[in-house]
Protein backbone atom coordinates (compact mmCIF):
# COMPACT_ATOMS: atom_id res chain seq x y z
CA UNK A 1 0.00 0.00 0.00
CA UNK A 2 1.55 3.15 -1.73
CA UNK A 3 1.58 6.67 1.00
CA UNK A 4 2.67 10.03 0.35
CA UNK A 5 5.76 10.59 2.74
CA UNK A 6 6.70 13.97 2.26
CA UNK A 7 4.43 17.46 1.32
CA UNK A 8 5.61 20.96 1.09
CA UNK A 9 4.73 23.82 -0.69
CA UNK A 10 6.85 27.31 -1.78
CA UNK A 11 7.76 30.34 -3.79
CA UNK A 12 8.81 29.35 -7.36
CA UNK A 13 10.93 31.57 -8.32
CA UNK A 14 13.94 30.56 -6.22
CA UNK A 15 17.23 32.91 -7.62
CA UNK A 16 18.87 35.67 -6.08
CA UNK A 17 19.56 37.41 -9.08
CA UNK A 18 16.40 37.51 -10.00
CA UNK A 19 15.89 39.23 -6.26
CA UNK A 20 18.62 41.45 -6.80
CA UNK A 21 17.28 43.42 -10.01
CA UNK A 22 14.05 43.12 -8.86
CA UNK A 23 14.21 44.22 -5.32
CA UNK A 24 17.83 44.94 -4.41
CA UNK A 25 20.04 43.23 -1.27
CA UNK A 26 16.98 42.80 0.78
CA UNK A 27 15.69 40.77 -2.04
CA UNK A 28 18.92 39.04 -2.31
CA UNK A 29 18.85 38.54 1.36
CA UNK A 30 15.15 36.75 1.81
CA UNK A 31 15.11 34.63 -1.25
CA UNK A 32 18.66 33.34 -0.13
CA UNK A 33 17.12 32.16 3.30
CA UNK A 34 13.64 30.70 1.64
CA UNK A 35 15.72 28.72 -0.72
CA UNK A 36 17.82 27.58 2.56
CA UNK A 37 14.87 26.27 4.25
CA UNK A 38 13.64 24.76 1.21
CA UNK A 39 16.97 22.56 0.39
CA UNK A 40 16.54 21.57 4.02
CA UNK A 41 13.18 20.53 3.22
CA UNK A 42 14.58 18.68 0.21
CA UNK A 43 17.22 17.01 2.25
CA UNK A 44 14.02 15.36 4.38
CA UNK A 45 12.22 14.37 1.50
CA UNK A 46 15.52 13.05 -0.36
CA UNK A 47 15.62 10.86 3.38
CA UNK A 48 12.59 9.26 2.78
CA UNK A 49 13.67 7.75 -0.39
CA UNK A 50 10.09 8.51 -2.18
CA UNK A 51 9.78 6.05 -5.83
CA UNK A 52 8.40 9.56 -7.15
CA UNK A 53 7.72 13.19 -6.56
CA UNK A 54 4.51 14.84 -7.73
CA UNK A 55 4.51 18.43 -8.70
CA UNK A 56 2.06 20.47 -8.67
CA UNK A 57 2.13 24.01 -10.43
CA UNK A 58 1.34 26.49 -13.38
CA UNK A 59 2.11 27.22 -16.84
CA UNK A 60 3.26 30.73 -16.85
CA UNK A 61 1.79 31.30 -20.89
CA UNK A 62 5.12 29.01 -22.08
CA UNK A 63 3.64 25.32 -22.41
CA UNK A 64 -0.14 25.80 -23.04
CA UNK A 65 -0.50 28.27 -26.07
CA UNK A 66 -4.00 29.74 -26.54
CA UNK A 67 -4.86 26.82 -28.75
CA UNK A 68 -6.03 25.20 -25.67
CA UNK A 69 -5.59 25.62 -22.25
CA UNK A 70 -6.12 22.69 -19.90
CA UNK A 71 -7.62 23.50 -16.62
CA UNK A 72 -5.80 20.65 -15.17
CA UNK A 73 -3.02 18.70 -16.90
CA UNK A 74 -1.12 15.29 -16.20
CA UNK A 75 2.28 15.17 -17.94
CA UNK A 76 2.78 11.49 -18.65
CA UNK A 77 5.71 9.29 -21.10
CA UNK A 78 8.72 8.53 -19.71
CA UNK A 79 11.08 12.12 -19.50
CA UNK A 80 10.36 15.70 -19.43
CA UNK A 81 12.72 18.62 -20.48
CA UNK A 82 12.82 22.29 -19.58
CA UNK A 83 11.34 24.98 -21.37
CA UNK A 84 14.00 26.64 -23.36
CA UNK A 85 13.23 30.60 -24.39
CA UNK A 86 15.94 32.23 -26.50
CA UNK A 87 17.10 35.41 -24.73
CA UNK A 88 14.94 35.00 -21.90
CA UNK A 89 14.16 37.66 -19.43
CA UNK A 90 12.89 38.31 -15.60
CA UNK A 91 11.44 34.97 -14.16
CA UNK A 92 12.04 32.78 -17.79
CA UNK A 93 15.83 33.39 -17.18
CA UNK A 94 15.80 31.18 -13.88
CA UNK A 95 15.80 28.00 -15.70
CA UNK A 96 19.04 28.91 -17.84
CA UNK A 97 21.18 26.77 -15.62
CA UNK A 98 19.22 24.05 -14.95
CA UNK A 99 19.44 20.47 -16.56
CA UNK A 100 17.17 19.98 -19.50
CA UNK A 101 15.80 16.28 -19.16
CA UNK A 102 14.14 15.28 -16.44
CA UNK A 103 12.81 11.44 -16.07
CA UNK A 104 9.25 10.87 -15.33
CA UNK A 105 6.97 8.07 -13.29
CA UNK A 106 5.10 6.89 -16.15
CA UNK A 107 3.22 4.35 -14.09
CA UNK A 108 1.94 6.68 -11.84
CA UNK A 109 1.19 10.07 -14.01
CA UNK A 110 -1.18 7.07 -15.89
CA UNK A 111 -3.09 5.97 -13.11
CA UNK A 112 -4.01 9.44 -11.42
CA UNK A 113 -4.89 10.31 -14.96
CA UNK A 114 -6.81 6.94 -15.91
CA UNK A 115 -8.25 6.87 -12.66
CA UNK A 116 -8.80 10.14 -12.51
CA UNK A 117 -11.08 9.67 -15.84
CA UNK A 118 -13.14 6.80 -14.43
CA UNK A 119 -13.58 8.80 -11.62
CA UNK A 120 -15.15 11.98 -12.51
CA UNK A 121 -12.09 14.17 -13.17
CA UNK A 122 -11.98 15.38 -16.79
CA UNK A 123 -7.88 15.27 -17.19
CA UNK A 124 -5.86 16.67 -20.08
CA UNK A 125 -2.86 14.94 -20.88
CA UNK A 126 0.32 15.49 -22.52
CA UNK A 127 3.60 13.82 -24.12
CA UNK A 128 5.28 17.12 -25.15
CA UNK A 129 4.84 20.20 -22.70
CA UNK A 130 7.62 21.56 -21.48
CA UNK A 131 8.05 22.49 -17.74
CA UNK A 132 8.98 26.05 -16.69
CA UNK A 133 10.48 27.51 -13.27
CA UNK A 134 7.10 26.91 -11.66
CA UNK A 135 8.61 23.01 -11.80
CA UNK A 136 12.27 23.32 -12.08
CA UNK A 137 13.08 26.04 -9.32
CA UNK A 138 11.95 24.38 -6.26
CA UNK A 139 12.83 20.64 -7.78
CA UNK A 140 16.30 21.67 -8.35
CA UNK A 141 16.38 23.79 -5.03
CA UNK A 142 15.25 21.43 -2.86
CA UNK A 143 18.01 18.48 -4.61
CA UNK A 144 21.08 20.30 -5.10
CA UNK A 145 23.37 17.85 -6.49
CA UNK A 146 21.51 14.76 -4.98
CA UNK A 147 19.57 12.79 -7.97
CA UNK A 148 16.09 13.95 -8.57
CA UNK A 149 13.39 10.59 -8.43
CA UNK A 150 11.34 10.28 -10.93
CA UNK A 151 8.41 13.45 -11.38
CA UNK A 152 4.71 13.69 -11.98
CA UNK A 153 4.01 17.49 -13.19
CA UNK A 154 0.47 18.28 -13.01
CA UNK A 155 -0.68 21.91 -13.99
CA UNK A 156 -3.29 24.22 -12.48
CA UNK A 157 -4.55 26.81 -14.94
CA UNK A 158 -4.03 29.55 -12.51
CA UNK A 159 -3.98 32.76 -14.90
CA UNK A 160 -6.43 32.22 -17.19
CA UNK A 161 -9.71 33.01 -16.38
CA UNK A 162 -11.75 30.71 -15.88
CA UNK A 163 -9.99 28.98 -13.50
CA UNK A 164 -11.05 25.81 -11.60
CA UNK A 165 -12.24 26.63 -8.50
CA UNK A 166 -10.28 26.10 -5.10
CA UNK A 167 -12.67 23.60 -4.23
CA UNK A 168 -12.08 21.30 -7.56
CA UNK A 169 -8.66 21.62 -6.18
CA UNK A 170 -9.21 20.44 -3.51
CA UNK A 171 -10.84 17.66 -4.83
CA UNK A 172 -8.23 16.67 -7.38
CA UNK A 173 -5.51 16.28 -4.64
CA UNK A 174 -8.00 13.73 -2.77
CA UNK A 175 -7.92 12.00 -6.01
CA UNK A 176 -4.26 11.65 -5.92
CA UNK A 177 -4.32 10.10 -2.43
CA UNK A 178 -6.86 7.57 -3.48
CA UNK A 179 -4.10 6.73 -6.27
CA UNK A 180 -1.49 6.85 -4.42
CA UNK A 181 -3.11 4.81 -1.26
CA UNK A 182 -3.97 2.28 -3.57
CA UNK A 183 -0.56 1.72 -5.17
CA UNK A 184 2.56 0.33 -4.41
CA UNK A 185 5.27 3.48 -4.17
CA UNK A 186 6.38 6.16 -1.58
CA UNK A 187 5.19 9.27 -3.08
CA UNK A 188 6.31 12.72 -2.12
CA UNK A 189 4.21 15.83 -3.09
CA UNK A 190 5.12 19.48 -3.72
CA UNK A 191 2.60 22.80 -4.48
CA UNK A 192 4.44 26.02 -5.99
CA UNK A 193 3.72 29.40 -6.14
CA UNK A 194 2.82 32.67 -4.33
CA UNK A 195 2.25 33.78 -1.77
CA UNK A 196 0.75 37.50 -2.67
CA UNK A 197 1.85 38.53 -5.80
CA UNK A 198 0.74 40.29 -8.96
CA UNK A 199 -2.55 41.15 -7.65
CA UNK A 200 -5.36 41.31 -10.41
CA UNK A 201 -2.30 40.38 -12.76
CA UNK A 202 -2.08 44.00 -13.35
CA UNK A 203 1.09 45.38 -14.30
CA UNK A 204 0.92 48.78 -12.44
CA UNK A 205 0.08 46.78 -9.31
CA UNK A 206 3.12 44.73 -9.44
CA UNK A 207 4.86 45.09 -6.32
CA UNK A 208 1.95 45.20 -4.13
CA UNK A 209 1.27 42.19 -2.20
CA UNK A 210 -1.56 41.05 0.84
CA UNK A 211 -0.23 40.30 3.81
CA UNK A 212 -3.20 39.77 5.60
CA UNK A 213 -4.66 37.17 3.44
CA UNK A 214 -1.42 35.40 3.53
CA UNK A 215 -1.49 35.52 7.00
CA UNK A 216 -5.04 34.07 7.53
CA UNK A 217 -4.02 31.10 4.40
CA UNK A 218 -1.34 30.21 7.20
CA UNK A 219 -3.14 30.37 9.91
CA UNK A 220 -5.81 27.79 8.60
CA UNK A 221 -3.33 25.53 7.07
CA UNK A 222 -1.18 25.51 10.30
CA UNK A 223 -4.26 24.83 12.54
CA UNK A 224 -5.95 21.63 9.90
CA UNK A 225 -8.81 24.01 8.88
CA UNK A 226 -9.42 23.22 5.08
CA UNK A 227 -13.03 23.88 5.02
CA UNK A 228 -12.61 27.82 4.63
CA UNK A 229 -10.07 26.85 2.53
CA UNK A 230 -12.58 25.09 0.13
CA UNK A 231 -14.86 28.18 0.60
CA UNK A 232 -12.53 30.44 -1.55
CA UNK A 233 -13.26 31.93 -4.79
CA UNK A 234 -10.98 32.44 -7.92
CA UNK A 235 -12.36 36.06 -7.90
CA UNK A 236 -10.72 36.17 -4.16
CA UNK A 237 -7.34 34.68 -5.48
CA UNK A 238 -7.22 36.97 -8.20
CA UNK A 239 -8.38 40.13 -6.13
CA UNK A 240 -5.42 39.14 -3.76
CA UNK A 241 -2.92 38.00 -5.88
CA UNK A 242 -3.23 34.46 -4.70
CA UNK A 243 -3.73 32.86 -8.27
CA UNK A 244 -1.31 30.37 -7.46
CA UNK A 245 -2.79 28.81 -4.41
CA UNK A 246 -4.91 26.80 -6.33
CA UNK A 247 -1.29 24.61 -6.64
CA UNK A 248 -1.58 24.49 -2.77
CA UNK A 249 -5.03 23.77 -2.88
CA UNK A 250 -4.50 20.42 -4.68
CA UNK A 251 -1.89 19.40 -2.41
CA UNK A 252 -3.83 20.36 0.42
CA UNK A 253 -6.34 17.90 -0.40
CA UNK A 254 -3.93 15.16 -0.95
CA UNK A 255 -3.04 15.53 2.34
CA UNK A 256 -6.14 16.64 4.70
CA UNK A 257 -6.12 16.79 7.59
CA UNK A 258 -2.58 17.34 8.11
CA UNK A 259 -1.27 20.64 9.91
CA UNK A 260 1.47 22.95 8.06
CA UNK A 261 4.31 24.04 9.67
CA UNK A 262 5.91 27.23 8.44
CA UNK A 263 9.63 26.71 7.41
CA UNK A 264 9.94 30.45 5.68
CA UNK A 265 7.68 33.61 5.44
CA UNK A 266 9.30 36.81 4.07
CA UNK A 267 7.19 39.95 3.35
CA UNK A 268 8.82 41.88 0.34
CA UNK A 269 7.09 44.68 -1.86
CA UNK A 270 7.43 42.36 -4.88
CA UNK A 271 6.20 39.15 -3.39
CA UNK A 272 5.76 37.13 0.36
CA UNK A 273 8.01 34.26 -0.19
CA UNK A 274 7.19 31.18 1.97
CA UNK A 275 8.14 27.60 2.52
CA UNK A 276 6.14 25.51 4.01
CA UNK A 277 6.00 21.67 5.20
CA UNK A 278 2.80 19.02 6.17
CA UNK A 279 3.47 17.23 9.69
CA UNK A 280 2.07 13.19 8.01
CA UNK A 281 1.29 10.51 10.02
CA UNK B 1 -11.09 44.13 -26.83
CA UNK B 2 -10.03 40.45 -27.79
CA UNK B 3 -8.43 38.46 -25.38
CA UNK B 4 -7.64 35.50 -27.50
CA UNK B 5 -5.85 37.95 -30.14
CA UNK B 6 -4.11 39.98 -27.97
CA UNK B 7 -2.21 37.11 -26.39
CA UNK B 8 -1.90 35.41 -28.97
CA UNK B 9 0.54 37.80 -30.63
CA UNK B 10 2.14 38.06 -27.51
CA UNK B 11 2.86 34.86 -27.08
CA UNK B 12 4.29 34.71 -31.22
CA UNK B 13 6.26 37.39 -30.12
CA UNK B 14 7.67 35.42 -27.53
CA UNK B 15 8.25 31.88 -29.27
CA UNK B 16 9.01 33.17 -32.53
CA UNK B 17 12.55 34.79 -33.09
CA UNK B 18 12.13 35.07 -36.64
CA UNK B 19 8.56 37.22 -36.15
CA UNK B 20 10.01 39.24 -33.10
CA UNK B 21 12.44 40.33 -35.13
CA UNK B 22 10.13 42.07 -38.09
CA UNK B 23 8.08 43.11 -34.99
CA UNK B 24 11.00 44.89 -33.86
CA UNK B 25 12.50 46.42 -37.08
CA UNK B 26 8.81 47.58 -38.19
CA UNK B 27 5.96 46.86 -36.09
CA UNK B 28 2.81 48.22 -38.28
CA UNK B 29 4.67 45.93 -40.78
CA UNK B 30 4.67 42.79 -39.06
CA UNK B 31 1.17 43.31 -37.96
CA UNK B 32 -0.65 43.95 -40.80
CA UNK B 33 -3.12 41.33 -41.81
CA UNK B 34 -3.64 40.54 -37.73
CA UNK B 35 -6.69 41.06 -36.58
CA UNK B 36 -6.32 43.74 -33.79
CA UNK B 37 -8.71 46.20 -32.64
CA UNK B 38 -7.63 49.75 -33.58
CA UNK B 39 -6.17 50.65 -29.49
CA UNK B 40 -4.55 47.30 -30.06
CA UNK B 41 -2.67 48.14 -32.84
CA UNK B 42 -1.82 51.40 -31.62
CA UNK B 43 -0.55 49.67 -28.34
CA UNK B 44 1.61 46.84 -30.00
CA UNK B 45 3.29 49.70 -32.22
CA UNK B 46 3.64 52.01 -29.67
CA UNK B 47 5.65 48.78 -27.57
CA UNK B 48 3.52 50.16 -25.17
CA UNK B 49 3.34 46.70 -22.55
CA UNK B 50 1.45 48.52 -19.37
CA UNK B 51 -1.48 49.50 -22.22
CA UNK B 52 -1.48 46.02 -23.89
CA UNK B 53 -1.96 45.08 -20.34
CA UNK B 54 -4.69 46.97 -19.61
CA UNK B 55 -6.23 45.78 -23.18
CA UNK B 56 -5.93 42.29 -22.05
CA UNK B 57 -2.16 41.15 -22.21
CA UNK B 58 -1.26 38.47 -19.70
CA UNK B 59 0.98 39.56 -17.38
CA UNK B 60 3.33 37.15 -17.17
CA UNK B 61 3.38 38.02 -21.27
CA UNK B 62 3.75 41.23 -21.21
CA UNK B 63 6.70 40.47 -18.68
CA UNK B 64 8.47 38.11 -20.20
CA UNK B 65 8.79 38.89 -24.22
CA UNK B 66 12.87 38.89 -24.86
CA UNK B 67 13.42 42.84 -25.86
CA UNK B 68 9.97 44.15 -25.16
CA UNK B 69 9.33 43.14 -22.06
CA UNK B 70 7.80 45.40 -18.93
CA UNK B 71 9.57 44.88 -15.64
Amino acid sequence: MGKIVFAGAMSHVLDPDYYQRACGDEGRRMVTDCMTEIARMGERFSATRADALIVVADDHLNAFSFNAVPALCVRIGTSVQRMKQDHAEAFDAVLDHMPEHYPLHEDLANQILEKGLGSGFDLAMSWEAPVDHAFLSPVNTMHGTRPIPPLVPIWVNCFVAPQPTPKRCFDFGRHIARVVAASPWNVGIIATGGLSHFPELSLPRVGETDTVFDRKLVHWMERGEHEPLQELTVGELHKTGEHEFLNWMVLIGAITPARAQVRYFGELRRINLAAVEWSLA
Amino acid sequence: MSRYAVNSLLYRLKKEPEFRARFQADAAAALTGIDLTEPERAAFVAHDMRRINELGGYLHLVMSVPGLAAH
